[in-house]
């Protein structure tokens, strides 16, 4: 890490090395200052723990994760795909709708949907009642049903709760793909969606791949409830069964490691995918119109990930809702509400322009210092939160000592605490999500608009305002709102690095749901989705521009 | 068409541009409330990992009593480590855990600081306290066997070492091994029998799994009802919840399991304890402590018992009310300490044997 660090910083003299620079290389430092407490803990000594790990559960978490993540990934890209495609290509009715409603279940965290769909498919659960009562079945040994506490059940519940990003970003993809090129391969005979949408597309599904494979190694909620045994479970066995830490921290960058290749294959994705000039040059692309029966199929397609998704959590959400009085638990629900709101919102807007900041230093001033350290700051997203939320304890501990050193008063704080250690940790988890969005815009602005705006006279400043901030703002309002739906449904950063009575709708509800009081836990949940639905709206608006 | 076009986004746009403000001005109150956070002079700040509507009704009657103000931070892991980073800034005052693996993590890395009082040596035995007074139990809750109403007979499971019977194969469900509830069992197994003999007995006890461990202890009663299993291990708390529960469904679950209470005729059921300390750079302690006493006066451990149906630790106070329908027995008086000691290699074992 250091050795690469340095070859960076001796290889090639950076660009420019101006405000813009050291300002990114500082709040790069400030991101990485986390991160590296992390690997500085890992550096601890382990107690001879590894021997014991590798010879006793250690390949079975392996295993389990890599599994984990071939079921997730092939089924969030079917989906995915399968959805975008059928939007972007053909018309039928309902589409409208379906198109923003596809984005839903990304408002739900996966945790949630897996309590809900365990009541729904458990042996008291109406499923299962049903299959009784029709078939007249009286015990468990009379039949057989898939277990949902198992390594299948977490792939189809993150798939249901994740294909979103995939969906999203291979949209995009498709509509940006010049309506030539369709037609090439329909007067040479040719499949319109293997010869030429999904191979144009794959470095957009590779990248929203990156991130849900991401999101499915640092998933700690719903392994630990379907009992699947991941590295991330593993840590925590490691960190509260046997007080090891420093154990606990290897393995956590055992697996950084792991999807830092991963993210190596996102950013390799991007690297080719360039859009010099827009799509809107070329002829606007026609959905075709199909038979009646296509259009069934369309809406089939459509519906199964929604309805996996979205409709069956929240129904099971609902009924609990509807069943019992929930006046009592009103109030309550409504403050977190609010501070959840303003507690994403300041933190979403922190990281836009964060991320704006550091993509425009990246792209214009700084040398391969700043490229690379501007990427390397976004791989806070690989950790499982709880173990980034240690890092930021710790690196805040660092920060406030000095502080109190400075200032003379050893209670003197700047970050613990306070809301300022929970709006770090969430620079620090979700930069991936800001810079990606912000990273995607400039990539497709053509590379001649600054010079352009230079030659005619203006500086870098007033370039910026002028020209590429408004180009950006498509970028930037969406990457706000996705880092907004991330904020509000996080658990683990929150519950551990919260001030004093400070409670999110996620909090809220985890202290419910833990102990499976599922019917207390639905209002505070079913809220987490309301509070995503204009953020979702929001976000399809601007993917219809998009291009 | 175009006019009101425009008017809709000059609207759009401030309304944007309201949020924003309000979202900056949040955002700035947010940053200045990272100043200094200790607790004014009535007031005690807690961090807690039992769940705040839990410590709700005991909070509500020490301020009561007091007039001393409370703030929770409730989370299930990582507290240790937020206080440890925290080190002499740290506003917390009193630390509350479940089980005592947890609370002796904290006095591993010195985060407690010695509590001299004598109502707290008066009314918590010393086998369920630090012997520097560093921690105190403030309740226990018993661990033990629950066995099926129909399908099991009532004298069948005497001690939790009958597990390992080949004649419980296929019948026995619990959560999983690596919970901090299996885990403290393992230790109290592996103090009684020593460490060969309790990996013999939980590689025994696995091998009669009747599923894949998962699930809270709710969720094996459950198990037993819908006749997966015959056999659970459980908290006995739990089995007061379920039936005294609203939910109708919960109360059919408790009806259909009897409680087993493991080893009277040696050591005693293994019992574990909720408990508490005060944090080291604590920048109240006098009202810490005073809290801590409350936990253990008679009001607050009959609460313990109202609240959740757990054991008082005080021994003057008899547990009322459903609690004394089930009756006496007697406790593993291990002292409570070795279970924590022991808590690595009981995990090292569940990991072997695959619980």
């Amino acid at each position: 890490m250091v050795a690469t660090f340095l070859s960076y910083w001796s290889g090639r003299p950076a660009r420019r090395f101006d405000g813009w620079s050291v300002a990114a290389i500082l709040i790069c430092l400030l991101i990485l200052g986390p991160i590296l407490a992390l690997w500085l803990t890992a550096f601890g000594d382990s107690r001879g723990l590894w021997g014991h790990l590798v010879s006793t559960v250690l390949p079975r978490y392996v295993v389990n994760t890599l599994l984990l993540m071939l079921g997730v990934g092939v089924l969030t890209v079917v989906f995915g795909v399968s959805t975008a495609w059928v939007i972007t290509r053909y018309s039928f009715p309902a589409k409208r709708i379906f198109e923003w409603l596809l984005l839903l279940p990304a408002a739900i965290p996966a945790y949630i949907i897996a309590y809900t769909y365990t009541d729904f498919l458990e042996y008291a659960g109406p499923v299962q009642s049903l299959l009784r009562d029709m078939f007249g079945w009286q015990r468990p040994a009379d039949y057989w049903f898939p277990e949902i506490r198992s390594l299948g059940g977490a792939v189809l519940v993150m798939a249901s709760v994740l294909y979103p990003y995939i969906y999203m970003v291979t949209r995009i993809a498709f509509r940006l793909t010049p309506a030539s090129l369709f037609e090439i391969a329909l007067v040479h005979d040719k499949s319109q969606f293997w010869s030429v949408g999904l191979p144009l597309a794959r470095p957009a599904i590779t990248a929203g791949l990156a991130l849900v494979l991401m999101e499915v190694v640092s998933d700690f909620g719903t392994v630990e409830y379907f009992a699947v045994e991941t590295i991330t479970l593993g840590i925590f066995n490691v960190w509260l069964g046997m007080n090891n830490i420093v154990a606990a921290a290897q393995i956590s960058l055992f697996g950084f490691v792991f999807i830092l290749s991963l993210l190596g294959l996102e950013l390799y994705a991007r690297s080719r995918q360039r859009f010099a000039g827009n799509g809107k040059s070329a002829v606007e692309l026609q959905p075709l119109v199909l038979g009646l029966k296509g259009q069934m199929a369309c809406q089939a397609v459509c519906a199964l990930p929604l309805l996996l998704g979205f409709v069956v959590p929240v129904g099971v959400l609902l009924k609990f809702v509807l069943a019992a009085p929930i006046t009592d638990q009103l109030g309550q629900v409504i403050d977190t509400v609010g501070a959840t709101m303003l507690m994403a919102g300041a933190a979403a807007l922190l990281i836009v322009a964060v991320s704006t900041l550091l993509v425009l230093a990246a792209t214009y001033r700084g040398g391969i210092v700043v490229r690379r350290l501007t990427m390397a700051a976004s791989s806070g997203y690989a950790i499982p939160g709880t173990m980034l939320a240690i890092g930021v304890m710790i690196f805040a501990g660092v920060v406030d000592r000095t502080w109190g050193g400075l200032v003379g008063d050893p209670r003197a704080t700047l970050l613990l605490g306070g809301g300022g250690i929970l709006l770090t940790a969430y620079l620090v988890r979700f930069q991936a999500v800001g810079y990606g969005a912000l990273m995607s815009g400039i990539r497709r602005l053509p590379d001649n608009m600054m010079n352009a705006s230079r030659c005619l006279g203006h500086g870098f400043g007033p370039s910026l305002k002028l020209v590429i901030l408004p180009l950006l703002r498509g970028s930037m309002l969406a990457g706000g709102l996705l880092c907004f739906v991330d904020i509000m449904k996080e658990l683990p950063i929150t519950l551990l690095l919260r001030p004093f009575d400070f409670e999110t709708l996620a909090t809220y509800t985890y202290q419910f749901a833990k102990d499976e009081m599922l019917e207390t836990a639905a209002l505070p949940a079913l809220m987490i989705v309301v509070a995503g639905l204009v953020p979702v709206i929001l976000m399809n608006n601007m993917l219809r521009r998009a291009g | 068409m175009k006019v009101a076009n425009t008017k809709a986004r000059v609207v759009v746009r401030r309304a944007t541009m309201r949020l924003t403000n309000l979202l900056v001005a949040g955002f700035a109150a947010l940053f200045i409330g990272g100043g200094p956070v200790v607790a004014a002079a009535g007031e005690i700040n807690i961090y807690s990992h039992r769940q705040q509507f839990l410590l709700q009704p005991f909070l509500d009657a020490f301020t009561a009593e007091t007039g001393i103000k409370t703030r929770v931070v409730y989370a299930s892991k990582g507290l240790a480590q937020r206080l440890l980073a925290e080190g002499e800034a740290s506003p917390a005052d009193v630390i509350l855990t479940v089980d005592i693996a947890r609370l002796s993590e904290y006095a591993d890395l010195d985060l407690l600081a010695p509590v001299e009082s004598p109502v707290l040596a008066s009314n918590v035995p010393p086998h369920l306290r630090a012997t520097d007074n560093r921690w105190f139990a403030l309740s226990t809750r018993a661990r033990l066997v629950a066995t099926s109403v129909d399908r099991v007979a009532e004298d069948a499971i005497a001690d939790i070492e009958d597990l390992a019977d080949p004649e419980w194969a296929g019948r026995i469900c619990t959560r999983k091994g690596s919970h901090v509830y299996n885990r403290s069992l393992m230790a109290s197994v592996i103090a009684a029998n020593g460490a060969d003999a309790a990996e013999a007995w939980a590689d025994g006890m696995v091998a009669n799994f009747a599923r894949k461990p998962q699930g809270n202890d709710r969720a094996q009663a459950k198990a037993i009802f819908e006749g997966q299993c015959d056999v659970a291990i459980m908290n006995h708390y739990y089995y007061g919840k379920m039936l005294h529960s609203d939910k109708p469904e919960q109360r059919d679950w408790a009806e259909s399991i009897r409680l087993v209470f493991t080893n009277q005729d040696d050591r005693g059921t293994h019992v574990n304890i909720s408990g508490g300390g005060m944090a080291r750079h604590s920048p109240n302690p006098e009202a810490a402590r005073r809290f801590l006493e409350f936990l253990t006066t008679p009001v607050a451990q009959q609460l313990y018992g109202e609240v959740n149906f757990e054991y008082p630790v005080n021994p003057s106070v008899v547990p009322g009310g459903v609690l004394a329908s089930w009756g006496d027995f007697r406790r593993d008086e291990l002292a409570i300490e070795n279970l924590a000691t022991l808590a690595p290699d009981a995990q090292m074992i569940i990991d072997r044997v695959g619980w």
